[in-house]
């Protein structure tokens, strides 16, 4: 079976973690997260009925006190954004991460997912700026970790677009 | 014309080799089919350069080959077998020495353990906790044992391979190899490292986690207890040849970890245990038990041995005991039957069987009876029942019973009588038997005297047949009287010439009755005869009863009396 590594990226309380919870297999606590910064979780996907197992790599929200280590960007094979539609700076982050990833390990495939469509009324993230983000060739998604929406498209997307790049740039260690 | 033939013969003698290689050349341009030599001359040299270019080469031929590995598989075995018997021999050899090593290790200690009192104290602790003895055994015991292996890719994380020993508890082993990555690369960062400085090692509790780092991937042992040195050689042997063996597959990893199935044997090689209670001290216990099981074996041999033979010798005595016929023996468990035919007057079986060492309630003998017409049977059948007294003896002659000695003319005539009827006599023989009757007996022995020399009270040698013949008499007395139901009384009376004086010639005739009261007294008479505890009682008697009151003789007076049954007869 094919297994690629994914990391899961975006600003601090985007709900990255509660996004995703009910449908990984998570064996660690998630207190690892504030201790080592990730913690480490199964996704299994199947597309064009192959299955697929997405190591997803769950890295601790960045904001001003903590910065993503790099170290664990390396042997990614894709990375998914998540931002929170009621907080505009999370978008600002979500930028910058993306900047990071591609300074540090290229340009991989990835996904955005817009989190918290369940307060759409509260969103500061509007229309025009998700169809600019999609216009930068951005797969943007919209989700609620409350109502358990947008992830699994999210997930079958990205499996897609692993599945048809080309194998991950080495970097050197 | 001439000079159209003139160029032409010049151009022939000018090119004639190069037209005929013209000419060659052309037919083998008009005819486009390749010819094999041809072919076989390059194909080598073409497989070559189209596999260094892609795996084209290896997908056509794959299933020609599979197809024709399947058709030598069904055609000739044999060749398969012999081409790969070199490789598959040892491989199994290892196999089952392993299988058994781990099966005599497992007997060896659940062995210690069962009989030592440490043994006893892990079996409450295991019925304490709930885990299975097993279980709390090895814990106890393990010095290290290499419960996971995993080969995690270095710059992915992604697990390649994994391996673990039996019984193990496993996690999900992939999360577990990102967690491992995600916390060497955490290690590192915290304390600035470099690349070149990994996470060697780390403990939690009782396991020990190792880690040996490749260029491509790197192998982590989580081992439970105190690992030696040595096993960390192992790590490092193993995964140097996982990354020369799988170069190719670690370099263009692309998250298919099926590539790597070929690495099991490596990784299972890394799963050591060892534990605290080596072969040595384990074998005496073995041995012990060897032994005590083989002598056991010997003994129960031994013993099985004896108790056939005893059995079978047995079977010797009883064929060759007269009045014995055994028609059907056997044994088993222990137990022993007996059937077969016995005459009353045989040997007892039971003796036979004590004799022979066989405990008697082991053997359940059921006999029928008949008579024996062995002769010595017949002999004692005739005793039984003719009650022959110990002046007869017989003598069994064929079918004839021969009786000799004497006896009461009553008996004679009733043996006589009766002597046919003994089973397995016919006929009766009874010429050399002479008959006596007890008034004859009574009147020889009343009538018989024993001389002595003047003074003299000792027997002489004159008078020894006088006496002899006193004693037989009184012998068939005995009998005849016992026979008829009473008893014989026998007084001795003494008695001295008239010369001398009186008071001597009492002493006198007492000493001569002594005399020969003592001869009486040392031969053997039959139970029915009194003899006199003294001589004073009859002396009075004497001048009275004696028919010679002036003789220097002995003389008897032998009487007939019922017999008493309150006193029964009294020997001196």
């Amino acid at each position: 079976m094919m297994q690629k590594k994914v990391c899961l990226l975006g600003g601090f309380a985007v709900g990255k973690t509660s996004l995703v919870r009910r449908y990984v297999t998570n064996v660690f606590s998630e207190h690892y997260q504030t201790t080592i910064g990730v913690t480490v979780e199964k996704k299994m996907v199947t597309v064009d009925r192959q299955d697929m197992m997405l190591m997803l790599w769950d890295l601790y929200g960045e904001d001003e006190f903590q910065h993503v280590r790099e170290s664990y960007l390396r042997g990614s094979s894709g990375y998914i954004l998540v931002l929170d539609g009621t907080r505009k700076a999370t978008l600002d982050t979500a930028r910058l991460l993306q900047q990071t990833v591609v300074r540090t390990v290229g340009p991989l495939p990835f996904v955005a997912i817009i989190n918290k469509s369940d307060l759409r009324s509260e969103w500061e993230i509007d229309q025009s700026v998700i169809d600019q983000l999609r216009e930068q060739g951005w797969p943007v998604f919209l989700g609620s970790a409350k109502l358990g929406q947008g992830v699994d498209e999210l997930f079958a997307r990205l499996a897609e677009m692993l599945l048809s790049a080309a194998p991950p740039p080495r970097v050197s260690r | 014309m001439s000079v159209e033939e003139d160029w032409a013969q010049l151009r022939t003698l000018l090119l004639a080799p190069e037209q005929t290689q013209l000419d060659e050349l052309r037919v083998r341009l008009d005819n486009r089919s390749v010819e094999p030599r041809d072919v076989s001359r390059v194909l080598p040299e073409a497989f070559a350069i189209r596999g260094e270019g892609d795996q084209q080469m290896s997908t056509v031929l794959t299933p020609y080959v599979e197809n024709g590995f399947v058709a030598t598989v069904r055609k000739s075995p044999q060749t398969i077998v012999d081409a790969i018997a070199p490789i598959m021999g040892p491989a199994i050899r290892q196999a089952i020495t392993r299988a058994l090593q781990s099966m005599t290790e497992a007997f060896n200690h659940s062995l210690d353990e069962s009989l030592s009192l440490r043994g006893f104290q892990w079996r409450l602790e295991a019925w304490r906790t709930g885990r299975p003895f097993a279980e709390v055994v090895l814990l106890h015991r393990l010095r290290y044992r290499v419960d996971q292996v995993f080969l995690i890719h270095r710059d992915t994380g992604l697990l390649l391979h994994h391996v673990a020993a039996a019984g193990v508890v496993i996690q999900d082993q992939h999360v577990l190899s990102g967690m491992l990555t995600a916390i060497q690369d955490y290690v590192r960062d915290s304390f600035g490292a470099t690349q070149d400085q990994t996470l060697n090692q780390f403990q939690v509790g009782e396991w020990t986690v190792w880690i040996e780092q490749g260029s491509r991937a790197y192998l982590a042992g989580v081992i439970r207890g105190s690992p030696p040195a040595s096993l960390r050689e192992k790590f490092r042997d193993v995964l140097d040849r996982i990354h020369a063996e799988q170069a190719d597959a670690l370099e263009s990893f692309d998250g298919d970890a099926a590539l790597f199935q070929p690495v099991q044997p490596h990784l299972e090689d890394c799963l050591q245990a060892h534990y605290e209670s080596g072969q040595s001290r384990n074998a005496p216990k073995l041995w012990i038990l060897g032994g005590t099981v083989l002598l056991a074996c010997c003994w129960w041999g031994w013993t099985a041995y004896q108790a056939q033979a005893r059995w079978t010798h047995l079977l010797m005595q009883l064929k060759t005991e007269p009045g014995i016929l055994v028609t059907n023996a056997y044994s088993t468990w222990g137990k022993h039957y007996l059937e077969g035919l016995r005459d009353p007057l045989s040997k007892d079986p039971s003796s036979l069987i004590r004799e022979a060492g066989i405990h008697e309630s082991t053997v359940t003998a059921s006999w029928a009876s008949y008579y024996g017409l062995d002769p010595h049977l017949i002999l004692r059948r005739a005793q039984v029942m003719l009650k022959p007294p110990s002046t007869v003896q017989f003598r069994v002659d064929g079918d004839t019973l021969v009786a000799t000695g004497s006896a009461s003319s009553e008996w004679v005539i009733e043996t006589r009588r009766l002597a046919s009827f003994v089973p397995g006599i016919v006929r009766y023989n009874g010429e050399g038997l002479v008959a006596v009757s007890i008034p004859d007996l009574l009147n020889q022995i009343n009538h018989a005297a024993i001389h002595f020399s003047l003074g003299s009270a000792t027997v002489e040698p004159s008078e020894h047949s006088s006496l002899n013949a006193v004693l037989v008499a009184l012998r068939d007395l005995d009998q005849a009287v016992a026979q008829s139901g009473q008893r014989l009384r026998l007084e001795v009376l003494g008695s001295a010439d008239g010369t001398g004086s009186a008071t001597l010639n009492l002493q006198l005739s007492k000493q001569r009755a002594e005399a020969v009261l003592e001869i009486l007294r040392g031969e053997h008479l039959g139970a029915s005869t009194m003899l006199p505890s003294g001589i004073g009682e009859v002396l009075d008697k004497r001048v009275a009863l004696t028919k010679y009151p002036a003789q220097r003789i002995v003389t008897f007076r032998a009487t007939i009396e019922p017999l008493d049954p309150q006193s029964g007869p009294a020997r001196p």
